[in-house]
């Protein structure tokens, strides 16, 4: 049987050949794969079906082969020694040429642990080049074990990989020349992006006298996205994508024209290298791009659409396929290929070539009939499609309408920048109001603020300068009071100086003893019997952009077991500043900050520079509508001051009051939102218009639910069905401050931390955010005045942060807000006794 | 040497939760070396296990025993005695010596305490990695003495795959790729031509695909 495939006629001929490759899917629809042949029919010479490429199962190579051939398109079948041992694939093989399929291509195959099932059991009884060896003892009928095959043999034109870009790169021609010795009669290569090393090794295989004993076709692939260029360089082993690429990719307007244009030029560089006998081009998931490029490339040949009309006669399956059964189809095909001589079934197709008629049902349809029906399907399906696209547009308007912006789809996101235009085009009715209301608003910030200076101070030049100008000096100053002031040993309650100086007498002093590891105090004991690693691991959110980004989250332990798995972030502590002069803050806390209350860019600026704060939490507590029912705008502004101000990743707290906040940070998210901002608190009563914002702007959000385990479960839930993925989520559980209901926040939250970790409830791996200063700083204790029961008064204030904070870490907290400078550099030594392990 | 890996301390648990005595039997042969079955190993788990059981509010005799070997009849011996204080052994042996127990002592309750990972050497104090698998035929006359079956991935015969990137195995990129080395060191000693031979599908039966393996000297054979 050794009629000679069309791959292997072309070649002989001297043709430049095409091949593609077809990747059957994964599940049994025959339809698919025969949609792909369709696509390529007739642009290439045979198509390679690949054996469960990645290790991944897929609608077996042999059985996709048979479909390919009823699609009137030449398989060549992949065979990998992954799967069969040398049994099952000498069974194969000889079913294979039993049914018609001719070229054939042989594989060592990937490893199942790149795939699906990464449990199997690796075979590889045989490596490729023992296969091919296999099968030229086959084509000369001998089984691999000796023994004569008696009867008809198995007869394929026998292939090869080989990739020029794998290490060592001095032996891949060695080993080129090993599979052809073993058998091969064409190779097709590796991905080709670097056309100066396939050069190379072009001329290696020539001065080993190889060109002329094998064909080779040079594999191509057009990068689809940046995306799959990017993968396949960092990704595949044994795939080189020079820079060059990216960059191009990178720059292009239209990734997809530019990937098919590069696969155009590297198919032109190599063809012009001797020896390349023709391309395999590998448009993974991306079949219509192969036309396209055979086109571009001219390597269109008319004689192909005759030539590949299968030897094997397939009108039988087209016409039987309706009504019975696959297997009387496959005898069928068996019978005729094997059996009758290839002249005869010719004749058959050209008597069958246009059949008039279709069986369908019994009934006899004609063929005009049944395209109609088929093509009257199709355009069904479109006006569907159409349909379905118009309630989609519709919906988006009724968001528009609702939502008053645009900013949840995701096109409008690149234009954040104009506030104007998008508040003329989101409502476009009332443009006038707005224009109108405009300078009233202004005005009663004016006001405002003429009346919260008047309380601070009243020359507030004088004081602008005095904190801005000395900038350096206060810094030294504060260096050198905080050296003097550790050398105090007792708390001193506060005297009449402490007023002017930055930061007061609170020393904080190290721990006592020397801290033993964990693993060696426990060494006695077996390490399963305390150690219980989680099976989940709270995600990471990223707050900001571009260099200053806070990471929080990314925990795979409960806080601080360092001993079971990882913080990656620690704890993060941002520090809270306020948009209006703040009127309950007690004076232990005041006096660092009212230097500064009249302006928050300079209170921004004191708080990064002076305190070295990582992150800033801007509270717009006048926006309240209890409390001085500030406008947005007011907020817009101050945001704007502080954004200016300091380069450190912002929080934006609103007021808590569900209807205000969003209208608040709707216009605040204009300003931060290209800083990557982090704004909330989202509640359920505001999730859908908040969500759309942050998913306009790209930023994470505070979701804040009241302190329970399954609202904060709903409320993350909620806000990831609007499309804000949980990786854009840190959880604000209500808190409790020391003193005020500590307990109860503690428990919830280590139920919930503990659900994420170890129940594997994915809904709840979102790290925690903590507002401690708004709770500490409001209660009684915190304000009382320093006396011999209660002790002094800003050492208890600090000490009730700290110790809130640091309890709240330990439950889970990942981010937390505070306000007192000596609080925080307390929390932060306390962490990092903590993170002894 | 044989290299094994303690079994968790659930699983051990288990095995054992019927019985109120037992005893933990240790090697002082292979597991003992690679630290998982000695003397050392046997007092940590007894301990282990006590415990455990106390923690599960059903407190257990555990008797320790470690023995020369446990792959020799002769040094199984004790454990006639043994049987009968006992309900039950963890032996801490590798594969060989549970199943040496299990076949002489049948009435003996004998549990693994060990999994058997693969014949491994000890690059550093705690780190074992696997340099043999026993395959029967030993094929690194040829590969300049590193072993293709046991350290490539796909156990290829005939040069290194396509995966190979940088000297390092695609599928485990921590560990070099053996034909990369193999291919360097004999391009140095100029013996390319081994590499260039076809090299023959393995016969896989000395490996164990012609069932169990046995090995006799005729010589040394009681008579």
């Amino acid at each position: 049987m050794e009629q000679k495939s069309f791959l292997q006629q072309a070649l002989e001929s001297g043709r430049f050949v095409v091949t593609a490759e077809i990747g059957p899917p994964r599940n049994a629809d025959a339809e698919i794969i025969k949609e792909k042949a369709r696509i390529l029919k007739g642009y290439v010479d045979a198509v390679n079906i690949t054996d469960c490429q990645t290790a991944i199962v897929r609608l077996s190579s042999l059985a996709s082969a048979v479909l390919i051939m009823s699609e009137g398109l030449e398989p060549v079948l992949q065979m990998t020694c992954r799967d069969r041992n040398r049994i099952g694939i000498q069974a194969d093989l000889l079913g294979a040429s039993a049914l018609g399929i001719k070229n054939l291509l042989c594989l060592t195959g990937d490893h199942p642990k790149f795939g699906n099932h990464p449990q199997a059991k690796p075979v590889f009884d045989l490596d490729s080049i023992q296969l091919l060896n296999l099968v030229k003892g086959l084509k000369n009928g001998r089984f691999d074990n000796g023994e004569e095959i008696k009867g008809v043999r198995p007869y394929f034109f026998l292939g090869a990989a080989e990739n020029p870009f794998a290490e060592p790169y001095d032996f891949r021609p060695y080993r080129l020349a090993k599979k052809v010795k073993a058998g091969a009669q064409f190779i097709q290569t590796q991905i080709i992006y670097n056309v100066e090393r396939f050069r190379k090794f072009m001329e290696r295989c020539q001065d080993l006298g190889l060109l002329d004993r094998v064909y080779i076709l040079a594999g191509v692939t057009p990068p689809k996205s940046l995306g799959m260029a990017k993968y396949m360089k960092y990704h595949v082993p044994g795939l080189e994508v020079p820079e060059e690429i990216i960059k191009r990719l990178e720059s292009a307007k239209d990734k997809r024209e530019e990937g098919l244009q590069i696969a155009v030029e590297i198919i032109q560089q190599v063809r012009d290298i001797p020896g390349v006998r023709g391309v395999h081009i590998m448009a993974i998931e991306w079949e219509e791009a192969v036309p396209e490029i055979v086109k571009r490339a001219g390597l269109e040949v008319k004689e192909r659409a005759y030539e590949i009309c299968a030897p094997f006669v397939v009108e039988k399956v087209v016409e039987k396929i309706v009504e019975k059964p696959v297997e009387v189809v496959v005898e069928k095909l068996v019978e005729k290929v094997v059996e009758k001589p290839v002249e005869v079934v010719l004749e058959r197709i050209v008597e069958k070539e246009i059949p008039l008629e279709v069986e369908m049902g019994g009934e006899r349809l004609p063929l005009a009939t049944l395209i109609e029906v088929l093509a009257n399907l199709k355009a069904s399906l479109m006006n569907i499609k159409t349909g379905m696209e118009a309630l989609e547009e519709g919906i988006a308007k009724l968001e528009e309408e609702f939502l008053g912006k645009r900013e949840p789809r995701p096109v409008v996101r690149k234009i954040p920048k104009k506030p104007e235009t998008l508040i003329e085009e989101g409502r476009p009715v009332k443009e006038e109001e707005v224009r109108e209301a405009k300078p009233e608003v202004e005005e009663v910030i004016e006001v405002v603020e003429e009346r919260t200076l008047a309380e601070v101070e009243l020359r507030e030049e004088e004081k602008v300068e005095q904190y801005e100008k000395p900038k350096l000096e206060v810094r030294e100053e504060v260096k050198l009071e905080l050296k003097e002031e550790v050398k105090i040993e007792e708390l001193k309650p506060k005297e009449e100086g402490l007023q002017v100086r930055p930061i007061s007498g609170i020393e904080i002093r190290g721990f006592k003893g020397e801290y033993r590891p964990l693993s060696e105090r426990a060494s006695k004991i077996p390490q399963d019997l305390y150690i219980e690693r989680a099976t989940g691991e709270i995600r990471e959110v990223v707050i900001g952009r571009g260099d200053k980004v806070l990471r929080c989250g990314g925990v795979s332990a409960i806080n601080f077991h360092f001993f079971e798995g990882e913080m990656r972030n620690g704890v993060k502590i941002a520090m809270e500043i306020l948009d209006v002069k703040p009127e309950d803050w007690p004076e232990g806390l005041a006096k660092y900050f009212e230097d500064v209350y009249h302006d928050p860019a300079l209170w921004a600026k004191k708080c990064v520079e002076v305190y070295g704060a990582e992150a800033l939490c801007l509270y717009l507590l006048g926006t309240d509508p209890n409390y001085l029912n500030l406008p947005a705008d007011h907020a817009k502004k101050v945001a704007e001051k502080v954004v200016s101000a300091v380069d450190v990743p912002l929080l934006i707290w609103g007021s808590g009051n569900a209807e205000k906040d969003v209208e608040v940070l709707r216009e605040v998210a204009d300003v931060v939102g290209e800083r990557g901002a982090l704004i909330g608190p989202v509640v359920e009563a505001n999730h859908r218009t908040l969500a759309a914002v942050a998913m306009g702007y790209n930023i994470p959000v505070i979701a804040s639910s009241p302190i329970d385990v399954n609202l904060a479960k709903q409320l993350n839930i909620l806000l990831e069905n609007m499309g804000l993925g949980l990786e854009k989520i840190l959880m604000d559980p209500s808190i409790g401050a020391l003193g005020y209901g500590i307990e109860y926040t503690y428990s919830v939250m280590e139920r919930i931390r503990l659900a994420g970790l170890f129940a594997q409830d994915t809904k709840l791996q979102v790290p925690f955010i903590c507002s401690i200063g708004k709770e500490v700083w409001k209660t009684k204790e915190a304000s009382l005045p320093s006396d011999n029961l209660m002790g002094e008064a800003e050492a208890r204030g600090v000490l009730m942060e700290a110790l809130t904070g640091v309890i709240l870490a330990i439950a889970g907290g990942d981010l937390l807000i505070m306000r007192h400078p000596k609080a925080i550099e307390l929390c932060k030594f306390l962490f990092n006794a903590l993170s002894l392990s | 040497m044989i290299v094994a890996e303690r079994r968790a301390l659930s699983e051990i648990l288990k095995n054992i939760e019927p019985f109120e005595k037992i005893m933990v039997l240790g090697c002082r042969g292979c597991v003992a070396i690679c630290s998982a079955g000695g003397d050392r190993e046997v007092a940590i788990l007894a301990e282990a296990i006590r415990l455990g059981r106390e923690l599960q509010g059903k407190p257990i005799e555990v008797e320790e025993e470690t023995f020369i070997r446990q792959c020799d009849p002769e040094y199984l011996e004790p454990l006639r005695e043994i049987k009968n204080r006992v309900e039950a052994i963890v032996s801490l042996a590798c594969g060989v010596g549970v199943n040496l127990i299990a076949d002489l002592y049948p009435e003996i309750r004998v549990y693994p305490g060990v999994d058997t990972t693969f014949y491994g050497a000890n690059l550093s104090l705690g780190e074992w990695v696997e340099r043999c698998r026993g395959c029967g035929d030993c094929i690194i006359d040829l590969t300049a003495g590193l072993c293709p079956i046991a350290r490539c991935a796909k156990n290829l015969l005939n040069g290194p795959c396509g995966g190979s990137k940088g000297g390092r195995c695609e599928v485990k990129a921590e560990m070099p790729c053996i034909w990369h080395e193999i291919v360097e060191r004999l391009f140095k000693r100029g013996e390319l031509e081994k590499l260039l031979e076809l090299w023959p599908a393995k016969d896989w039966r000395p490996a164990g695909g012609d069932g169990l393996r046995i090995r006799v000297r005729e010589d040394l054979r009681d008579r």
